[in-house]
């Protein structure tokens, strides 16, 4: 069988005391679209912010492509977390600069250190690679246009270019369509699928509308109180389990 | 026969509107719990205050009965100025000469103090800098260095390299890094965060963070903080004239000494116009970058 792209077992991860993660274990495949459900503090956010390192874990083990984080520190454990990808919510482009800086910016791991203080060091080859990037999320017209000029669903475009151009085998989506309108959210989702299911990726998206997992997902994990209470293909996630994942009484806490 | 108009439809509005909805119920508004304690506390900050200028007032001998007898003497220093001297070999041609000095050193004073106060800058912001000693040392390095006034600079420099715009140069870098610094650390400290995030987690250093995440965001803000520093420099660089420093500060406060109010005149309306003139400049500069 095939090895999962990333893969979590026994997580766990505190904040004043409080569980927000308890004992949580799941996989991602490439070529597949996971999607995270649950209600608002149910630990969906905090365990992919653990897997990109936003968050430190109390315990736990992450593998990302058969490496074990933890056996890593430093420069060697950034290296190996740029195999993931992390898209976020509130996009974090830099609006001033144009959009294939922006993109370049994701290479930035395998660029020499004092040749990349300014996007003018950056390489024909890498420009010329980040415009592909660009081309794959369809803002190739748009690359020398500054971000903050462009729309919500726009810059999240380049976001997720920027991710292509880290040359990431895990793609990891924090409520990447919450501050969207209903049409660039669709299509935000349907490029998160395609990049799953054409190019290999493996994509694990927190998603705040069950509806958008319905629709684009392959697979949904559902957090309750920081425990999987749920993981299926999307097809099985009925009523019944939607309900019981937000049902206001059991989340009371 | 008297036609009967009929009611205009904005009177039926509020006329029904005023049967639908009834004045809301009152109720009684609960007592503050809090009420004696926040009359004390406004009671002793105004007391403190208070107590503040009345110390103050004997500390500075303030006494406005000093400045109304004396007017006579102020009244023949001012007609002493009038008419300010025109005279362009003798007055306005060197006067516009040591403006331009004085010009210089304040651009001089202003960017050469650019790379020592963004490297104090990035190591003295908590975002930014790369351990907490060095954060802790930095800051104390740009305390130094504000709280230290540039005229006590220039009259250390005047020692090294004599008098001259020279000494009223290095007087600026120092100041004016101090102050610089600080700014551009609180602006970063300031700035989202979340670039420099991302960038973290795509695996690039601690310098390509700073350089591609957080400095981008902040460049409006730098630029803006430093023809604000241009235009404070420029003022500063008048009064280190006054102590050697060279430039049309030099040129006033001889002219103060030598009882030639009129020709003193003519400089400080010189000065006038080029603060208005850097003032202006570097606002319009401000509300370009702004877009």
């Amino acid at each position: 069988m095939e090895q999962a792209a990333l893969k979590v077992s026994s997580l766990a991860k505190s904040y004043n005391g409080r569980r927000v993660l308890d004992d949580v274990d799941f996989e991602v495949k490439r070529g597949e679209l996971v999607a995270f459900l649950g209600a608002n503090g149910s630990g969906k956010s905090t365990t992919l912010k653990c897997v990109a390192g936003l968050a430190e874990p109390d315990a736990g083990r992450i593998e990302l492509e058969g490496a074990q984080l933890s056996e890593f520190s430093g420069r060697q454990l950034q290296l190996a977390r740029s195999k993931a990808a992390m898209v976020f919510q509130k996009i974090h482009l830099v609006p001033r600069r144009t959009a294939l800086d922006n993109v370049c910016a994701g290479a930035l791991a395998r660029v020499n250190s004092l040749a990349s203080v300014s996007p003018l060091f950056f390489s024909r080859e890498l420009r010329e690679e980040a415009m592909g990037c660009l081309e794959r999320v369809g803002m190739a017209d748009r690359a020398l246009d500054r971000v903050g000029r462009l729309s919500g669903g726009q810059q999240q475009r380049v976001a997720v270019a920027r991710a292509l151009c880290q040359r990431a085998s895990v793609l990891l989506a924090d409520e990447p369509v919450s501050a969207l309108d209903p049409n660039a959210a669709e299509h935000v989702m349907e490029l998160l699928a395609e990049l799953a299911h054409n190019e290999n990726l493996a994509v694990a998206a927190v998603l705040h509308q069950p509806d958008l997992a319905l629709r684009h997902a392959d697979r949904a994990i559902g957090l309750m109180h920081g425990r999987i209470t749920f993981d299926g293909p999307v097809a099985s996630l009925n009523q019944n389990v939607l309900d019981t994942l937000y049902s206001p009484e059991r989340n009371a806490a | 026969m008297s036609i009967q108009t009929p009611p205009r439809p904005l009177d039926t509005a509020l006329e029904s509107a005023s049967v639908r909805t009834p004045a809301p119920a009152k109720l009684p508004v609960p007592a503050d719990p809090h009420r004696g304690r926040k009359a004390m506390l406004w009671g002793t900050a105004t007391a403190v205050i208070v107590v503040l200028h009345l110390l103050a007032v004997a500390g500075t001998d303030f006494d406005p009965t000093l400045l109304v007898d004396g007017w006579q003497g102020m009244a023949r220093f001012v007609s002493g100025a009038f008419p300010p001297n025109l005279d362009w070999e003798e007055v306005i041609k060197p006067g516009l000469d040591a403006t331009l000095v004085t010009l210089w050193i304040g651009l001089l004073g202003t960017t050469l103090s650019i790379p020592s106060a963004l490297l104090l800058a990035v190591l003295a912001s908590r975002t930014t800098s790369p351990h907490p000693v060095a954060y802790q040392i930095s800051r104390a390095i740009l305390s130094f260095f504000r709280a230290v006034p540039d005229i006590v600079f220039a009259l250390i420099f005047v020692t090294a390299v004599g008098l001259g715009p020279f000494a009223g140069v290095l007087a600026l870098i120092c100041h004016n890094t101090g102050v610089m610094g600080k700014l551009w650390a609180e602006s970063m400290e300031e700035t989202d965060q979340g670039p420099q995030d991302a960038l973290a987690t795509a695996g690039a250093s601690r310098l390509q963070q700073i350089t591609h995440g957080s400095l981008p965001l902040v460049i409006p803000q730098f630029v803006g903080l430093l023809l604000y520093r241009f235009d404070v420099n420029v003022r500063s660089s008048l009064v280190l004239g006054l102590v050697g420093a060279g430039g049309i500060g030099l040129l006033i406060n001889q002219a103060i000494k030598s009882f030639q109010f009129d020709t003193m005149l003519t400089h400080i309306i010189i000065v006038l116009i080029l603060i208005i003139v850097v003032d202006q400049a570097s606002g319009f500069i401000r509300r370009k970058l702004a877009v």
